[in-house]
C-alpha cells in the first residue's frame, strides 16, 4: 500500500490587512502576517542580499520614488513556486519562494524566539 | 505604466493537452535523441505532437530530423516533419552561427516559440531543453504549463550526481516529475548477450531514491548516432529493433504518468 506523501507547502488565500500587512493563509492551517516593509527590507534578491552585507552608506542620495512611503504595486505568481513584488520605490527583482515566505512570518507564533 | 517592466506574463497553451518536458542535469546523456524519438513514439500511438527544441544555444532538432536549411524569413513556423511539428533555433541561425546570448535573449525568444506560434491542437508537445538548471529551464518553469519533466540519465554516477540537481530543479519549482529514463543501459551484441558498457542501474535506483517512478531503460545501438546524423530518427528508420520497442514502451508508461498527475494548483493573486 502507498502513502501519498503530504501536500507540499501553497497559499490557499491572499489579503491585504489595513494599509500595512499582508495576510497568508497556508494549506496547512497557518495564518502569517507581515509587513510590507519587513518584506521589503528582506527583499532576497542578489542585489538586496549584497547590500545588506555592507554597512549602510550616509551619502546615499535617495531617489524621488523613495521618498514617498513605501508600498507595494503589484504582486503576481511566479510558475507554481514563488511570488513577485513590485514595490513602490521601482524595485521588482525580489522573487519570494514560498518556503522563503513562510520563513518571513511575522505572527505571535513565529516571531517568537526559538 | 508599469515600472521595470512588471512580472513575466505567464504563458497559456489552451490547445495543448500536456506539455512534457525532457531534461537532464548533464549534457551529452542523449536528452535530444530521447526528445526526438518520444515525440515519434507518441505520434506512431496516434497522437498529435509537437517537438520545441529550447537548446537556444546548441539545437539538435534540426539535423535530428532532417530538416534542411529553411529562409526564416519566408517559412511558416513550426515545421511540418514525420508528421510532428517542430520548432528550433536550429531554423533560425546557419549550422556555423554561434548564438552568443545572455538570459534575457534566450527567456525572449523561448517565449516566442511558446506563445507566437500556431502550434495547434496538440496531444503533446515535446520541449528539449537545454542540459542544465539556467536561464531556459527558469523561463519555462515560470513562465509555461508544464505538465512534468521527464529526466534523462545514463547509468553512471557521474550523469546521476547531475540529474539529482535537475531533479531538485524540478521540486523547487513545484514542476511535477514524470520519472527517470535510463538512456545508454546497456548493448546487445551479436552473440545475443547483453553488456552493460556505461554501468547499470543507476537510473532505476535514483527514481527510487527520489521517489520519482523509474520509466525505462533505453539500449545502446550503434545506428542510433548514424539515425540522429542523417536525420531520421530510429524509431522510424527501424521501428521493429528493440530500441524502438523501448522508446514506444516510454511513450506509453510517460502517457501514464501525466494520467496520474494532477497539474499543480495556482497560486492566488492578490489586487493591490
Amino acid at each position: 500500500m502507498s502513502v501519498s506523501p503530504p501536500e507540499p507547502l501553497r497559499p490557499l488565500a491572499l489579503s491585504k490587512e489595513g494599509d500595512d500587512r499582508l495576510v497568508i493563509q497556508w494549506n496547512d492551517g497557518h495564518r502569517s502576517v507581515y509587513r510590507w516593509q519587513h518584506l521589503r527590507d528582506h527583499c532576497p534578491c542578489a542585489s538586496c542580499r549584497e547590500e545588506r552585507l555592507q554597512p549602510p552608506d550616509p551619502f546615499r542620495l535617495l531617489q524621488p520614488a523613495e521618498l514617498t512611503p513605501l508600498r507595494p504595486v503589484a504582486l503576481a505568481p511566479i510558475g507554481h513556486y514563488a511570488y513577485k513584488i513590485t514595490w513602490s520605490d521601482g524595485h521588482d527583482t525580489g522573487i519570494y519562494t514560498l518556503e522563503h515566505l513562510r520563513e518571513l512570518c511575522q505572527c505571535p507564533e513565529c516571531a517568537k524566539p526559538r | 505604466m508599469q515600472p521595470h517592466g512588471g512580472p513575466p506574463p505567464k504563458i497559456a497553451l489552451p490547445g495543448i493537452k500536456h506539455v512534457v518536458a525532457v531534461a537532464s542535469g548533464k549534457g551529452g546523456v542523449g536528452k535530444s535523441t530521447v526528445a526526438v524519438n518520444l515525440a515519434l513514439a507518441l505520434h506512431q500511438q496516434g497522437r498529435r505532437v509537437g517537438l520545441m527544441d529550447a537548446d537556444i544555444y546548441g539545437p539538435s532538432v534540426p539535423i535530428m530530423m532532417g530538416v534542411p536549411a529553411v529562409d526564416p524569413q519566408t517559412t511558416a513556423f513550426p515545421i511540418e516533419r514525420y508528421g510532428i511539428q517542430l520548432m528550433s533555433m536550429g531554423f533560425l541561425v546557419r549550422p556555423d552561427q554561434a548564438v552568443i546570448w545572455r538570459g534575457p535573449m534566450v527567456d525572449k525568444y523561448i517565449r516566442q516559440f511558446l506563445m507566437a506560434l500556431p502550434w495547434g491542437e496538440l496531444d503533446y508537445l515535446v520541449i528539449d531543453l537545454p542540459p542544465g538548471t539556467g536561464d531556459a529551464q527558469l523561463t519555462l518553469t515560470q513562465a509555461a504549463p508544464l505538465s512534468g519533466a521527464v529526466i534523462v540519465t545514463t547509468p553512471q554516477e557521474v550523469s546521476l550526481i547531475d540529474a539529482r540537481k535537475g531533479l531538485e530543479m524540478f521540486r523547487q519549482v513545484r514542476v511535477p516529475v514524470l520519472g527517470i529514463v535510463e538512456n545508454m543501459s546497456y548493448f546487445i551484441g551479436e552473440d545475443g548477450k547483453r553488456y552493460e558498457i556505461f554501468r547499470h542501474g543507476g537510473g532505476r535506483k535514483l527514481a527510487t531514491d527520489a521517489g520519482v517512478p523509474f520509466l525505462g531503460e533505453i539500449p545502446i545501438d550503434a545506428r542510433v548516432a548514424e539515425c540522429g546524423d542523417t536525420g531520421e530518427p530510429i524509431v522510424r528508420k527501424f521501428p521493429d529493433s528493440a530500441i524502438a520497442k523501448a522508446y514506444l514502451a516510454l511513450a506509453t508508461t510517460v502517457g501514464q504518468e501525466l494520467g496520474k498527475t494532477a497539474p499543480p494548483p495556482e497560486l492566488p493573486g492578490l489586487q493591490l
